[in-house]
């Protein structure tokens, strides 16, 4: 079956480690994840600047790593994004920031792409809240 | 077309179980993840309330949210990992996220 997974919550709240232990147990489980979306607080995930605590988990980089090896569609939201500051070099430049902060294997697109991942999807899955 | 609800917040913070409990369809299920499973409180209204709802068989809570708050859900209903949620999410026509 095709899964949609769309992260609202930061990459510190509890619902952005359940989606990514979700994600891993649907690839696990023989399914498919047509697309990674991060929409709201959820584009933080996808920063390449954010530093967890030693003993904590690196949510932000077992994203990157899981997206990397998997080969994932993994979609931020460019308005959420922007406005929390996650660019990548292409809108850095656009609008003369001092810093890039949105590695690969991301993608900056827009809402659209949450809506054709649920339509195409058999299940779309949010994660947010504690 | 049943529906899987998912909620995450406590149940001592906001109305959201309250509201899905009123909403609940007869073929729906519940899993609560989270803070959520605070509903499953030995004597507390939330858990007056799932006890009241009749949710035989439709009642789930993420174990290992159970386990990080030391709560049991007894024979309400059944303690799931994360590949049983992926099964559950499928089985159910679609899943509501009560974000």
């Amino acid at each position: 079956m095709k899964f949609a997974i769309a992260v609202f919550s930061p990459a510190h709240a509890p619902s952005s480690r359940r989606a990514l232990r979700f994600a891993q147990a649907a690839l696990a489980g023989g399914h498919e994840i047509v697309r990674l979306f991060f929409y709201q607080d959820g584009v933080h995930s996808a920063s390449g600047n954010v530093v967890a605590p030693q003993d904590e988990l690196d949510l932000p980089a077992e994203w990157r790593a899981f997206v990397s090896a998997e080969q994932l569609d993994a979609v931020v939201c460019i308005a959420a994004a922007l406005r929390r500051g996650v660019l990548n070099a292409e809108e850095a430049q656009r609008y003369q920031r001092p810093a890039v902060n949105l590695p690969a294997p991301w993608e900056l697109s827009g809402l659209g792409q949450l809506h054709e991942a649920a339509q195409v999807a058999d299940r779309l899955m949010c994660f947010g809240g504690d | 077309m049943s529906t899987l609800h998912v909620i995450s917040h406590s149940p001592f913070g906001d109305n959201r179980l309250s509201s899905c409990l009123r909403l609940l369809g007869q073929a729906d299920g519940l899993l609560l993840c989270g803070d959520a499973v605070y509903a499953l409180q030995p004597g507390s209204e939330p858990l007056r309330s799932l006890q009241a709802s009749q949710l035989d068989g439709r009642l789930f809570a993420l174990d290992e949210d159970l386990q990080a708050r030391a709560i049991a859900i007894s024979d309400l209903g059944q303690a799931i990992d994360y590949p049983a949620f992926v099964e559950l999410s499928l089985h159910y026509d679609k899943v509501n996220s009560w974000l």
